[in-house]
This record gives structure tokens, sequence and C-alpha cells, in this order.
């Protein structure tokens, strides 16, 4: 065990530092890769061997680290992603000095996570936090410098510094009150414990990206290269909701129930915000990016739901609801990571991700295409996938919050199932589109007419993690049985380990036979068809010819959903028509979705801020003069305090 | 496996496969007769098919197998979906389970098959049902969840055998969280089976298609199996509104017996809606469902005060 983690973890660092030397950048990549797979393999043993290794969790300041279960499955989850978007990374980086130091700062990236998520201890937990922070704002300035990114890099540190003064304020607490790893050190309905409650889900939040604290998140992941990008949203976020976990439901003990409602509102914002501002975005990374809103909202929901739960005593549930936010995490990793990277292989494929300009990559493109198409799939929660395994689960653990809550908050919980199933529907709508635009169709470019395979490395790592995602869908029941353990309190209800999900005292999602009976209905039907087909023919478009200009684009695709939510979203269009002599010479159309939450919340905080600061500036006159008189000033004050007894 | 159970699961399998497109015929037939016309016969949906069986599909040029499969996934999923539907409160176990959940997971599969295969054939009429279709299945989506979560509360589970059984009896009278919900599932009902006023079945106009846009495509025994899957979908729905929404005995072989009857009255319903109300504006739609949506989080309300 302990070798397997010392060993991984110098494979790594010998990985980071055989990246920097020149020609040894593909070597040095596949070697971090060894040891991020060492470090999930290891993390994999913990967590189905049960038990722990290393130190237990300690309020004392000195540094410790140790493995127990959460921390094992999430060092798994961390090497399901890693492993193939490091060997991803291993042909598609180039072998620059800028991707030399993108290839040692992955390494960096990657014992920073291991870092946070293996920390026994406030002080290392929070000094591998700030790194997990800083070191992708590295490695996107390293990759490019234009203004726009290290606008966004600004925007990222900035926002994510601010909202990480609540992690440092609730692990801080936390330590002082003794209460890292004891859940008893906290009375419930404490000050303290609101206190640490808010503190921790404006830190963690922040970093999960969940509404409104998001704005940073689909800014900083698209511009990171592919392969960080999906570190980033597959693993980066899992760590928040690590910390989420870790905080609310292992040391706050026994909440009051606004924790668990204020996680819930949050969850679905995210969910419904995340997926519905993911619709109306141009560029296929950063719909990506704002469907990690989504997922991670939709983890919180099932936080939500754990801490609702167990509020109001239903232990059992409260245990489901944290498997069910637990295997959403992984899975959430697992099909985003492959749809990041895939976007990747397009962009070198094609050199651009703009929606409307790809199209019929899928016939270009079998091996990656096909692994896009089961990841999107996945994503949309189809039956079968593992999108759907752990989304079921939210929203049976979700069901329950009434059946156990009472009024106000069975209400709450009743609500958030209907938005996580709006949530699921529109991401059926949004990925839908994603396929029809990116993989069928005509291409809509010349280059994408031209686009090939890439090299085996990367296809390689896109099936694997398309494996993935038909695996966790067809065995999901493995796994969450023994999640659903890691609930810190005694009892979690008994789920049977069987392949399917098969919760107690309600339905059940029997995945194989689903797949079976799918399956086999599928080839019978496709036997039952035959072969005999006409000629094939054009697709009718009232007797003319299919135009490029008749092609359906992205806004068109969403277009009623537009309209629809048009009071809500506000959407912005601009019709300028140029007339000469009564004949309309020119029609320029422009439309736009703003970001309401940008709008409407962030920027009159900015705003604010700046002019304050202009306020502030007229007191740096930069005169001697001022500055002595501002002393002078001061220390009357201050004495004249002490002679009316304010201060002394 | 109990007679009850056998018995159930052949009328289950029977009538979702082979009885389904009579529910379109007989509602077809309602409606010519409302509307002062002789009407083709409830048998007109099975000659249909036949005709369609008969003829050989046509491939749309530059497509991929995405268009290829689409069709025979929609049936699959569809037909996945009657095995999980159970015909009363006992049921063979068919290796889907019975959860409700798992039923809108296949409706929306087949709806994904259907509206990806418009994207591969570009053709912009069925791109424009797609998007429509899409877009009101949000709605469409949340109402289902809640009507059914009203369902499974009342009952206490979401398996639909439990649900049908702990639903029966005196239920929908005296529980009004039921009947809040059947309001949102009725909405569900004409949504799923794509009638008005949300749809209209018997338009020839691409431009106010919106189930019809995505399947104008498909030929021969392609667009059989989407004409078939869509009637099992009435298949699907009609049968969970008899069994959960409206009054049912709890006796399995009463249940049984009265299944035929509360699905003539739902068909003749369909029939009674589609000739009294016009096709809405679509944008209004969302709206309507929405309210349905909102009733049945009434209804949930209404039982979580009434179990205090």
């Amino acid at each position: 065990m302990i070798f397997l983690v010392v060993g991984g973890l110098l494979a790594i660092a010998g990985g980071g530092v055989l990246s920097a030397v020149a020609g040894r950048l593909a070597p040095g990549l596949r070697l971090q890769a060894l040891g991020a797979l060492a470090i999930g393999v290891a993390g994999a043993f913990v967590l189905f061997a049960g038990g722990s290794a290393g130190s237990p969790f300690t309020s004392e300041l000195t540094p410790q680290a140790g493995i127990d279960g959460l921390t094992g499955f999430f060092l798994a989850t961390l090497a399901l992603v890693a492993c193939p978007a490091l060997v991803f990374a291993s042909s598609y980086v180039p072998q620059t000095i800028a991707g030399r130091i993108t290839g040692s700062l992955s390494a960096a990236f990657l014992l920073s996570l291991i870092g946070v998520l293996c920390a026994r201890d406030a002080l290392s937990f929070l000094f591998f936090w700030e790194l997990m922070t800083l070191v992708p704002a590295a490695i996107i300035l390293t990759g490019t410098s234009s203004e726009a990114a290290r606008h966004t890099v600004f925007t990222y540190v900035a926002i994510t510094h601010l909202g990480g003064a609540g992690t440092w304020i609730a692990l801080l607490l936390l330590a002082h009150e003794g209460a890292i790893g004891n859940a008893s050190a906290l009375s419930e309905g404490s000050g303290v414990q609101a206190v640490i409650a808010v503190a921790a889900i404006i830190g963690f939040g922040t970093k999960a990206g969940l509404m409104p604290m998001h704005a940073w998140l689909p800014r900083a992941h698209p511009i990171a290269p592919a392969y960080i990008s999906a570190l980033m949203s597959g693993v980066m976020v899992a760590v928040a909701a690590y910390g989420l976990v870790r905080v609310l439901v292992d040391w706050l003990g026994p909440a009051p129930s606004w924790v668990g409602a204020t996680v819930l509102v949050l969850g679905g914002l995210s969910a419904v915000g995340g997926i519905t501002y993911a619709l109306f975005q141009r560029d296929l990374k950063r719909l990506l990016a704002y469907s990690t809103v989504e997922h991670l909202g939709v983890v919180a929901l099932g936080i939500g739901a754990c801490l609702l739960l167990r509020h109001h005593g239903a232990d059992q549930w409260a245990a489901f609801a944290l498997g069910a936010a637990l295997l959403h995490t992984v899975n959430h990793a697992a099909f985003k990571a492959l749809l990041f990277l895939g976007a990747g292989t397009f962009e070198r494929a094609t050199g651009a991700l703009e929606l409307d300009r790809l199209g019929g990559l899928l016939r270009r493109l079998p091996w990656s295409g096909g692994a896009f198409l089961v990841g999107a799939l996945a994503i949309a929660g189809m039956p079968l996938l593992n999108g759907f395994a752990s989304e079921w689960l939210t929203l049976q653990a979700l069901l329950h919050v009434p059946a156990y809550a009472g009024v106000w908050d069975g209400t709450l919980g009743a609500v958030a199932l209907a938005a996580l199933a709006g949530t699921m529907a529109l991401a059926v709508l949004c990925f839908v589109k994603v396929i029809g635009l990116v993989l069928l169709g005509p291409p809509r470019r010349t280059a994408c007419a031209e686009a090939a395979e890439p090299a085996r490395a990367m296809r390689s790592s896109l099936v694997t993690l398309a494996g993935a995602c038909i695996v966790l869908g067809t065995v999901p029941g493995l796994l969450f049985s023994r999640l659903t353990t890691l609930a810190p309190w005694p009892d979690t209800g008994q789920v049977p380990t069987r392949p399917g999900l098969d919760l107690p005292g309600t339905g059940h999602l029997p995945t194989v036979g689903l797949l079976v009976v799918v399956c086999g209905l599928t080839g019978l039907l496709w036997l039952a068809r035959g072969g005999r087909r006409a000629a094939p023919s054009p697709s009718w478009a009232s007797g003319q010819l299919i135009e490029p200009q008749l092609l359906w684009t992205s806004a068109g695709f969403s277009k009623p959903l537009r309209l629809v939510l048009e009071a809500v979203l506000r959407p912005q269009r601009e019709i300028a028509t140029t007339t000469r002599g009564g004949v309309v010479q020119e029609v320029s159309y422009a439309g736009r979705v703003p970001h309401l939450i940008d709008t409407h919340l962030y920027r009159p905080v900015t705003d604010g801020a700046l002019l304050a600061a202009s306020w502030a500036r007229r007191l740096q006159s930069g005169r001697l003069g001022t500055y002595v008189a501002y002393l002078i000033g001061l220390v009357l004050a201050l004495l004249l305090a002490v002679r009316i007894g304010a201060i002394g | 496996m109990t007679a009850q159970s056998g018995v159930s699961g052949v009328v289950q399998i029977v009538g979702g496969v082979a009885l389904s497109p009579l529910l379109v015929g007989l509602t077809q037939q309602a409606k010519a007769r409302l509307q002062g016309r002789r009407g083709a016969g409830p048998l007109q949906p099975y000659r249909e098919l036949r005709r369609l069986w008969g003829k050989s599909g046509v491939d749309v040029e530059g497509t991929t197998l995405v268009y290829r499969l689409a069709p025979v996934l929609v049936a699959a999923a569809v037909g996945a979906a009657i095995l999980l539907v159970p015909a009363a409160a006992a049921a063979p176990g068919l290796g889907v389970g019975h959860d409700a959940l798992v039923l809108a997971g296949l409706l929306a599969l087949a709806r994904l098959a259907v509206c990806a295969a418009a994207w591969d054939t570009s053709n912009g009429f069925a791109l424009q049902g797609a998007s429509r279709d899409l877009t009101l299945s949000v709605f469409v989506e949340a109402a289902l969840m809640l009507s059914l979560t009203v369902a499974a509360l009342v009952a206490g589970t979401t398996d639909l055998p439990g649900v049908v059984a702990g639903t029966a009896g005196g239920h929908p009278w005296t529980t009004p969280a039921l009947g809040l919900a059947a309001v949102a599932f009725a909405l569900v009902v004409i949504a799923e089976t794509g009638r008005q006023p949300v749809d209209n079945p018997d338009t020839h106009l691409e431009l106010t298609m919106i189930h019809d846009g995505p399947v104008l495509e498909f030929a021969g025994r392609d667009q059989a199996f989407l004409q078939w899957a869509l009637a099992a979908r009435h298949w699907l729905v009609l049968v969970l509104a008899a069994g959960v929404f409206l009054p049912h005995p709890s006796n399995v072989w009463w249940q049984l017996a009265l299944l035929p009857v509360s699905l003539s009255l739902l068909c003749l319903a369909l029939a009674v809606t589609e000739s009294l109300i016009a096709k809405m504006r679509i944008l209004l739609v969302p709206r309507l469902i929405g309210v349905g949506a909102a009733v049945a989080l009434l209804g949930i309300v209404t039982w979580l005060v009434d179990s205090l």
C-alpha cells in the first residue's frame, strides 16, 4: 500500500522533472500517468478494503497525511481522469519550451490535487488548496498570453481567492474548535457552526462553480489546454465537492436544516442555470464548462438532500443521497473528461471549436467521434450509461425528502426534484444539439471535410473513457453499495452488492437487464427490418436543394426555448436593415443571451469596488506633507481616544 | 409467479405490442364520429402499418449509422418501456424492473434518438420539429416527474405495481393530492401522445409539425417502427393514467377486467378534447404544462400538509 502511494508520488514528481527535459516530454507525461494510476489503485484499495492508511485527521497544525475511504474514492476518481488525460497529453502537447513547462506544471497540479485529498490537518490542506488554484493559472498563462487570457486568469484568481477566504475561515475555525475529524466537537445550532457552514458553502461552492459563485468557471476552464480542462472540470471541481462533503456532512455534525436547504437551493439554481446558459454558448468548450456548473449542481442537490434527510432523522436515505452525490461526481468526471479531450481532438483536427462551423466529424473520425458520442449520450442522462444511474439515484433521494422532511423542507425537495427533471430534459436538448452540430450532418468547413483521426495515444484515451462511461453505467451498484457506507453515521442502510441499483422500499434500476433488453430488442428489430432499401435520396426541403445557407445553426435549434424563457433570460437582438431606393441592400443580425448573474450581480460589485478604489486613491497624493499630516492626525485621534477612555 | 402476475404480464405484453395501435384507431374513429364523419374504422392504424411494412426504406444521402439506428432504437426503447409498465398491481419481473423514473429515462432515450437522426438528415423541418419537441419536453418532464412523485408518495414507492396497489380503492376520491397530480398527468398524456392542443396528429403541413417533423425522412419499415412506437406511447401513458390516477379496484382480476373500459374512456376523452380545443400557439404550450407542473407541486404540498 504505502509503496504504491510513495511510488506513485515519486513517479508523478519524476515525470514532472522528465517532462521539462528537451525531447523527453512524452515519456515524462506517460510516467505521470503511471504514477496517477498507482495512486488511484491505492485509493480504490482503501475504498473497497475499508479502514484507512496513514494518520487520522487532527486539529493540530502539524502536517499529516493519510487516506481513508472518502479520500480513496476521490483518488480513484482522479486517476480515472488523469491517466487518460496525461496519455492524451503525451501526443497532444507540442514539444516546445511552453509545452515542456506545461508538462511539468501538470505534475505539480496533480500533486496539489492529491495533497488536498490526503491532507489530514488544516495547514497542509490550505497549502495544497492554494497551490491547486494557482498552478492552473500558471498553466493557462504559459500556453497563451493574450490580453483576453490574462484578463480571464485575473478573474479566475480574484474570484477563487475571494471565495477561497471561506475555505480558510471554515478550516481554521474547525481546527480552532478541534472539530477536524471530530463531529461531536460542534454543538448543533451554535453560532460557530453556522459561521463554518456558511464559510464552507462559499469557499468550496466557489471552487465547485455553484451559482452564483460560478462566474470564473466558464471563463477559465475553456482556455486551458484540453487535457488541463479535463483535469479542471473532472477533478478540481470534484475536489471542491470533496471539501463540501468533508466539512458539511462529516465534520459539522448534526446541522440545522437551513444548511441542507441552502445547499439544495444553490444546487438547483446551478443545475438549471448551468445547463440553460450552456444551451446558448457558441463555443464547444465553453458549453462544456457551463455544463460542469450544471453537474456540480446535481452533486450539490445530492449533498443537500443528504443533509436535510439527516436532519430529519432519515439516516438511511441520507446515506443513499450521499452515495448518489459521490457516484455522480465520478460519473461526471468520466464523461466530462471524455468530452473535453474530444473537444481538444476536434480542435486539433479542424482548427476551431465554434459549434456552427464543425459538422460531419463522426464520419471522418469514427473512433474519436464515436467515443465523443458515447460521452454526449452519457452526459445527456440516457439510460444504459453512467449519467442516468446517478441522476436516477439523486431523483430517488430528492423524492424521499418530502417523505421524511416535513412540509417546508419537503416542498423544497419537491421543487428540487422538478428542477432536476427539467435539467435532465434541458441536457437532452443541449447535447442533441452538440451531437448534431459536431458529429452529424454535412461538414460546414473544408477543414472538417478533411479532418483525420488523431494519433493513437489520443484516440485510445478517448475510447478508454467511453468504456468507463459504459462500465459505470452497467455496474453502478457495485460502487454505490460501497459509497453509502462512507457516510459517517452508523445506520447507512443495506444496499445489496449487485450490478444494478436496488434501494430498499422503492423501485430499482436493473442496469444489466435494461442493457440486455434494449440492445437485444434493437438487434432483433434491426434483423426484422431486413436489408431492402431503395436508392438513397436527398432530404426533403420543400423541393429545394439543401444549400449550406439552409443548414440549421445552434442559435436556431435553441430558439424555441429562448422565446419561451424570454422573460427570464432577456435575450438581446439587433437587426439593422440598409435600404437604398426602397430596396433592401443588406440585413445584419446580431443576437446574444447575456449572462444575467454577470450583469446584475458581478457588474455592480466590481463597479462599486472600482469606484471605492478611485475614492481611496485620492488619499494617496504622493506628497510627503500629506502623509505626515495623516500620521499626526492618527496620533491625535488615538490620544483623544485615550483621553476620553475609549481605549487603554 | 402467481396466476395473477402471469395473466397481468400477458395482458401487458400483448396489449402493449399488439393492441396499442387499436387505441390510436379508437381515438381517431371517435374523433371522426364527433366531427360527423364516418371514419376509417378503428383498425386503420393496422392497415397503415401493414402498408409501411411492405415498402422499402429510403436512406437520406450523406447520413450515418445514427440515422439507420434511430427507428430501431426508438422501437426498442419503447418496447422496453412496455415491459416496464404493469397492466395491474401484479406483474412478472421481465428484467427491466418496474420503476417509474426509469420509464421517463426510456422515453427520453427514444426522443433523443429521433432528434439526433433529424440532425443527421439536416432536414430543416425535421430539426424544427425536434427543437420544438425537446423544448416542450423540458416542461413535460417536470410535470411528469412531479405527478409521479405524488403517486409515489401516496403509495410509498416508485415501483409501479406498488404504486397501482397503493393508489387503489378510494384513493383518487379521498386523496386530493392525487386529483391534483391527475390534472398534471392529463397534460403529460396529451403532450406525450402528440395530440391537440399541444400537437396536431393529422397535420400535413411541415411547418406546424412537432412529433411528425423529425420522422419525415423515414420510409418503409423505419416509418412503421416509428408509427408503432407512437401508438405504444399511447398505451404506456394511458395504462399509467388508468392504473394510477383513475379510480381502480384493489383486486388484480378486477383491475385487469376494468382496464379495457378505462382505456376506452380515456381514448374517448382524448377525442373529445381534440374536437373541442384548437391547437395552441406553440409558445403558449410550455405555460400550460408549467401550470400543470405547479398544480402537481400543489398536490405534493397538499399531501405533506395532509400527512402532518
